[in-house]
């Protein structure tokens, strides 16, 4: 059993200056938006004393760095030679290793963009995340969907930790066969923030494929004081 | 469930040939340095590894040459069913097109949209990932693709690894002094930087035997700095045991070292380092085939992948082109002559910008 702790957030872009500040206590200087929509969330649901514990980032994305790509192909048209840094910046390999000081133990990194806009690739990030806790690669696996928009940044993220989280929100679990009758989510990129908002008390991640295993998450018991 | 993965076929279309026959007789029966093309950015020039004809001047054109290369990579698969899952790696996608769009430009919602397009000209319906991690883009295609095999989620795979030429990912790797002026020269005293390349390669990946398993595959992240990995090689070392650990091998078991070298003055030796913290004084016969076919970036995991087993099964491990003189800080030195030695299982060592590492061991499944 694996448990889960989720988050989301949405952020006009001129906001995320702010909110890395007051996570971090500092601004992430030359940190692509990517960097620091990543810096956020990891920072929220990994508390302090797992900070350097053998983690992964599994993300995906719809946008892509859009904004900084459209930036770049200007330049392109000029005459000279352009020097993209803020596209470089942005790239996914680099975003990763600007979060790597803030998380001394992050020590892999996956990216997914994503070819459609109503659907996610969930099933896959989380399908590697249980192959790295149950295979002891990581102790947590951070799982990510993020989107840097013009007028919005959106980040939707899932930790997993094969050792007991202290408030989960749901455990997650592959099963041979589910339980007849689950409701089933379909892969798309609020998973999170649909898990959040569920009443449900166990449910089922919808794959594109038939699969032998199922990811199945069971929500946890409320604790008395959280 | 843990099934075995076997690498059940490969195609591949790069500067050296469009097959994989064509691709090993080039690197057999030459010294086999690329004759590379011309790549211009403002006022300089920099060598590239292009695909043969011309490089494309407009946007139909950008996307109908990648729509052949990936036909011509896919074809020597023969007929895939419709609906084999597709693992696509690439570090720039379809940006070469939006470079030929006069602007203002109106990229599509989805970054990665171009996977669609090219999974429907291949007549692809089943589903599709995408991998985007800079230089170990394709390894990590591999390693997922091999992942949903493994737990039997999958029986076979399409891993598709794809770059090619546009003048934006040149621009950055140009602005931050990574390119070399004249030629790549792997592990050579005298590197200078990368000669970067296009290519499109497939590989099959199947639950079904064949004659190459892949005995492990993982890669990590070294954030030493944005273009290299630290110097000591010690996080490189980490992954190769890691990987020797996976598939039940001491180091000696390794017959052939397949290297990133790709001429970089800062990569090389740290990739060197962590040789010898794995393999000591007993360094296998070494190779780098980014002398030859250029560095594909995001593909080059793929096109390495195929073009070496190419060379394998056509019986000789292809010589390193651009290594000339030996480099007393590397003390490693490639092979230059072509050999016919067994090889049984290969180490494939990967390196990546922004710190991305990988490794796969392959091994000859009888």
């Amino acid at each position: 059993m694996i448990d889960l702790a989720l988050f989301h957030q949405t952020l006009a872009p001129a906001a995320l200056g702010d909110e890395v500040r007051a996570l971090l206590g500092k601004p992430l200087r030359r940190a692509s938006r990517f960097a620091q929509l990543a810096a956020c969330g990891a920072w929220r649901l990994i508390p302090a004393e797992r900070r350097d514990w053998p983690t992964a980032l599994l993300w995906q994305s719809t946008s892509g760095p859009r904004g900084e790509t459209l930036t770049l192909l200007d330049e392109m048209d000029g005459a000279g030679e352009p020097m993209p840094f803020d596209f470089l910046a942005a790239q996914p390999a680099i975003a990763a290793a600007q979060l790597q000081p803030l998380l001394p133990g992050l020590t892999h990194s996956l990216h997914c963009p994503l070819d459609r806009c109503d659907a996610a690739d969930w099933s896959l990030l989380l399908g590697l995340a249980v192959d790295r806790l149950t295979g002891g690669k990581s102790r947590q696996v951070l799982c990510a969907h993020l989107d840097a928009w013009d007028d919005r940044l959106i980040a939707h993220w899932l930790l997993l930790s094969a050792e007991p989280l202290e408030n989960p929100a749901w455990r997650l679990h592959l099963q041979e066969q589910p339980p007849a009758a689950t409701p089933g989510l379909p892969d798309t990129p609020d998973l999170p923030a649909r898990l959040a908002t569920s009443t449900q008390g166990r449910l089922t991640l919808a794959t594109a494929q038939p699969a032998p295993r199922t990811l199945e998450f069971v929500r946890c018991p409320t604790r008395i004081g959280n | 469930m843990t099934r075995a993965v076997y690498l059940a076929g490969g195609g591949l279309c790069c500067t050296a040939g469009s097959t994989p026959a064509t691709v090993a007789e080039a690197l057999a029966n030459s010294s086999g340095r690329l004759a590379a093309s011309a790549l211009s950015l403002g006022e300089r020039r920099f060598p590239y590894a292009a695909l043969p004809g011309p490089l494309p001047q407009d946007a139909d054109d950008w996307l109908r040459r990648a729509e052949a290369a990936c036909r011509r990579a896919v074809a020597p698969l023969g007929a895939l069913p419709g609906d084999v899952p597709l693992f696509f790696a690439s570090s720039s996608f379809q940006i070469g097109h939006f470079e030929a769009q006069p602007a203002p430009r109106d990229l599509p919602p989805a970054c990665a949209s171009f996977v669609g397009r090219v999974a429907g000209r291949l007549g692809l319906d089943g589903v599709r990932h995408s991998f985007s991690n800079a230089c170990i883009s394709g390894q990590q295609a591999i390693q997922a693709a091999a992942a949903q095999i493994a737990d039997g989620s999958i029986d076979d795979a399409l891993v598709l690894g794809c770059e090619l030429y546009n003048r934006s990912t040149a621009a950055g790797f140009a602005g931050m002094g990574l390119l070399s002026p004249t030629a790549c020269r792997p592990f050579d005293r005298d590197r200078d930087g990368l000669v970067l390349g296009e290519a499109v390669a497939a590989l099959q990946l199947s639950a079904r035997p064949a004659g190459w398993r892949l005995a492990a595959v993982d890669s990590a992240l070294d954030a030493f700095s944005p273009t290299g990995p630290t110097p000591d090689g010690s996080r490189i070392a980490a992954l190769l045991a890691a990987c020797l650990a996976e598939a039940a091998l001491p180091p000696a078991d390794i017959d052939l070292v397949k290297l990133h070298a790709a001429g970089s003055p800062t990569n090389d030796p740290a990739e060197a380092n962590a040789l010898r913290t794995v393999f000591g004084n007993a360094m296998p016969p070494l190779c780098s085939l980014k002398g030859s076919l250029g560095h594909a970036l995001g593909a080059s995991g793929v096109v390495e992948t195929v073009a070496l087993l190419a060379c394998l099964d056509a019986g000789f491990v292809p010589p390193t082109a651009g290594f000339v003189t030996p480099d007393p800080e590397i003390s490693l030195q490639p092979a230059v002559d072509r050999s016919n030695r067994p090889v049984r299982r290969v180490l494939l060592n990967g390196i990546g910008f922004g710190g991305g590492l990988a490794a796969m061991i392959i091994e000859r499944s009888a």
